[in-house]
């Protein structure tokens, strides 16, 4: 089943297996997953994206996401994909999103790292004191990636409201200052204390950097302004400090701490990778490329070692203060 | 097909036997993107037959009489009128480019010598008159044959003029532009029963017109969501009903249809009639909402049913039953192993139509490689033909085809990995009164007949 002049991709196994533990449906989820992604995103470059189809693709995110949640082997080694490591990177996100957002408590690796989030459910603040560096570097990878509920519906949402203004013409569609992203590190005290339990470790996102990601993200969709074009002007030296700070250099990657922040927005120009709006911000050196569909046993490799120090609580107060000490100097300036 | 109820009974004259009567469109395998056809539509007697491309042109076909010479043939179709409906247009306010792609024609009921049809873009809808011109008036007094001015004081007597036949010229002009209401992309337009109004559908809201009014319609469907964020679901088409001037029924992406009373409210928001079948949970996949987006609706002649085409199939709801189909046809089965691909290449995203014949007896729906499906609601037969090159000898009867979906391949199957997804076959329409079908392959209009036995 050819188009005329495509090569002939080789997709999963066709099987439609509704037994949600058979790898089969495992690896097709995350296809599906990945390939909707991709397509959503192509579909937004678009002069006029069709309503209808992204309205379907995102259901079917969401659906795939959500079915990623209720799969009932949520078994670490089991979930290393055989396909890409970006699916398996996705994967993990809306796991651990979706955990928090709609699975009751399941005594799963995921959940015991998981940060306090903005939804009222599941996890337990005390266990983000389990010290990360003490699993296999797998599990600290997925463990990173505990954004709650916002990151992949708030991606979606976002793309969705971003397709109204831009349909719309509505005057929101007014540039958003670079600074506007760092101001939704402000979020509610529990956000933000998610962001400092879950990860100085300068590579996973927290929810505000996925939220800062999209909102810039949405914020480009409207205009044609880049992300890099939004930072020619800003002044990053007063971030670099503070974001210095903020320990964010403590996750020992040993890459300037001032570049973190600012790599975590991603950058939306035409080269950057197709794949998840979100994931472009952690298209770093902590982290695989996602820049293909590259089979895990070669992406793996590309894993950077991951140094950082094992977290104690006294790390999470310090670094609340210094956030919000950066906010107000955000404020004012 | 619906496996529990086998009728074999056998209909006697509805059996048809469709054979070849002509083709209209270029040969070559280049195919301009601007001469797709993107929608075909008879006129209430069958005696126009109008198509819409992407180019923005209406081409309309008008069917000759039969020649005395060649009476087992029914009559030909030949151009009457060609004319550019829409052209592209710039949105700059949002910096966009409105395609002059014509998504939908609708013919008006005629009233007078002229024909009237509502063609319409993804933005705007045109009504547009096309009128006969055979005779023109000769001897003016003021004005020489050729047009140029007389000098008056050249004039000493004065003459009537007189009205003398000439070649016949057929024109097409637009009487009304129906612009500036839909912020969505229009997917339908449905000429109501009294014959006054008409309504347009987008991906968000319906709009209620009077055929004489431009500058201001009747909002009577609206699901915009208040936070964008929240909207999972779109209308995919709509249609008034053929004799109830307050009833109209419209589809959406999640597979429901909505029947609503404009005599119950002003804004139609909540259905009169909520049809959905509920999901059968053995063939759950991740694609069962996207294949289940109804991408056609129409109403029976009778205005008993209505028939709803989704990716896979054809359904036939009777209006008075709202919990299930009382008709299920299976159009391709045979794709449901292969939704991952078709995914992925995105042909699962095409809008098939579908249609009734005038007795409301066998409908009809388009599929891929040029292939089209017909069934019988009586016998419960179906055929699967093709609309191909190969196959266009005059007056040839059509061979049935068929696809293999297991390992053996019979003779003169297609197996389904051979299927050419490029080839399909969206639109296509029946005579309201015969048996003659027009269906668009690509650029390429085939009509068919019904050979008279």
């Amino acid at each position: 089943m050819i188009m005329k002049g495509q090569k002939r991709k080789l997709p999963p196994e066709e099987v439609e297996v509704p037994d949600r533990s058979s790898p089969f449906w495992e690896s097709q989820r995350q296809f599906v997953f990945s390939v909707s992604l991709n397509k959503y995103q192509r579909g937004q470059e678009l002069p006029e994206p069709s309503l209808r189809r992204s309205v379907l693709i995102a259901n079917t995110l969401r659906q795939v996401s959500l079915e990623g949640c209720m799969a009932p082997s949520m078994d670490m080694e089991v979930s290393q994909p055989p396909c890409s490591s970006s699916s398996a990177f996705q994967e993990s996100i809306t796991n651990s999103h979706s955990a928090l957002s709609s699975c009751p408590l399941v005594s799963s690796n995921y959940l015991s790292n998981c940060a306090v989030s903005r939804s009222p459910v599941s996890c337990h603040s005390s266990a983000s004191n389990v010290p990360l560096s003490a699993k296999n570097e797998d599990e600290d990878w997925e463990s990173m990636s505990m954004d709650p509920d916002f990151s992949l519906s708030a991606a979606i949402s976002s793309i969705l409201t971003a397709l109204d203004s831009t349909i719309d013409g509505s005057p929101q569609a007014a540039q958003r200052t670079p600074l506007r992203s760092l101001e939704n590190l402000s979020g509610p005290a529990e956000g933000a204390v998610a962001w400092m339990k879950q990860g100085v470790r300068g590579c996973g996102g927290s929810w505000e950097q996925q939220e800062n990601s999209m909102e810039v993200m949405r914020s480009s969709y409207l205009s044609d302004v880049t992300v890099e074009d939004l930072f020619q002007d800003i002044d990053t030296s007063l971030l670099e400090r503070e974001m210095g700070v903020l320990g964010l250099r403590g996750s020992g990657g040993g890459y300037p701490a001032g570049d973190d922040l600012l790599r975590y927005l991603p950058p939306l120009s035409s080269s950057s990778s197709p794949l998840l709006p979100f994931s472009l911000s952690l298209n770093q050196k902590c982290l695989p490329s996602f820049s293909s569909f590259s089979p895990l046993s070669s992406s793996s490799s590309s894993l950077p070692s991951l140094s950082s120090p094992p977290f104690s609580s006294q790390n999470h107060m310090r670094e609340g203060l210094e956030l919000d000490h950066l906010m107000e100097i955000l404020v004012e300036s | 097909m619906d496996g529990a109820r086998m009728w074999h009974v056998f209909a006697g004259g509805n059996d048809f036997q469709w054979c070849f009567s002509q083709v209209k469109g270029a040969i070559d395998e280049d195919v301009a993107e601007a001469d797709i056809i993107s929608t075909v539509e008879f006129n209430y007697s069958g005696e126009l037959l109008a198509t819409g491309d992407k180019g923005g042109r209406v081409v309309i076909f008008q069917h000759e009489q039969e020649s005395k010479n060649r009476p087992h043939l029914r009559g030909e179709y030949n151009v009457y009128s060609t004319f550019q409906s829409h052209e592209p247009e710039f949105d700059y306010l949002k910096s966009l480019e409105i395609e002059e792609k014509i998504n939908k024609i609708r013919w008006l009921p005629q009233q007078n010598a002229a024909h009237f049809l509502l063609s319409t873009n993804d933005k705007t809808i045109k009504l547009w008159k096309i009128s006969e011109r055979d005779k023109r008036a000769e001897g003016y007094n003021l004005k020489d044959e050729d047009g140029r001015l007389r000098d008056p004081f050249r004039i000493t007597s004065l003459r009537v003029p007189v009205l003398m036949p000439m070649d016949l010229m057929v024109e097409a002009s637009p009487r009304r532009i129906f612009a500036n209401a839909h912020t969505y992309h229009i997917n339908s337009i449905s000429v109501n029963s009294d014959h006054e109004t008409y309504l347009s559908a987008d991906d968000l809201r319906i709009n209620l017109w009077h055929l004489e009014i431009t500058d201001r319609s009747f909002n009577i469907v609206d699901i915009k969501p208040a936070n964008m964020e929240e909207l999972t679901e779109v209308i995919t088409a709509a249609e008034c009903h053929p004799h109830q001037c307050n009833v109209f029924v419209y589809s959406s992406s999640k597979g429901t249809i909505r029947l609503c009373d404009m005599r119950a409210a002003a804004l139609c928001d909540r259905h009169s009639k909520f049809f959905e079948e509920p999901e059968d949970p053995s063939s759950r996949s991740f694609f069962s909402e996207i294949i289940s987006s109804i991408s056609d609706v129409k109403f029976s002649h009778s205005g008993r049913y209505m028939m709803t085409r989704d990716y896979l199939s054809v359904k036939v709801w009777d209006l008075n039953m709202e919990n299930r189909p009382v008709e299920t046809y299976q159009v391709h089965e045979y794709l449901r192993s292969k939704l991952c691909s078709l995914y992925e290449n995105d042909c699962i995203f095409d809008k098939f139509e579908c249609c009734w014949n005038g007795s409301d007896s066998a409908i009809m729906t388009g599929s891929y490689n040029n292939f089209f499906r017909m069934f019988d609601r009586n016998t419960r037969r179906d055929i699967t033909l093709e609309a191909s090159r190969e196959s266009s000898k005059p007056r040839a009867t059509l061979k049935p085809r068929k696809v293999s979906t297991g390992g053996k391949r019979k003779k003169d199957e297609i197996s389904v990995d051979s299927l050419d997804f490029n080839k399909k076959i969206l639109h296509t329409a029946w005579h309201p009164k015969d048996n003659v079908i027009a269906v668009a392959a690509t650029n390429n209009l085939y009509i068919f007949q019904d050979k008279i036995n």
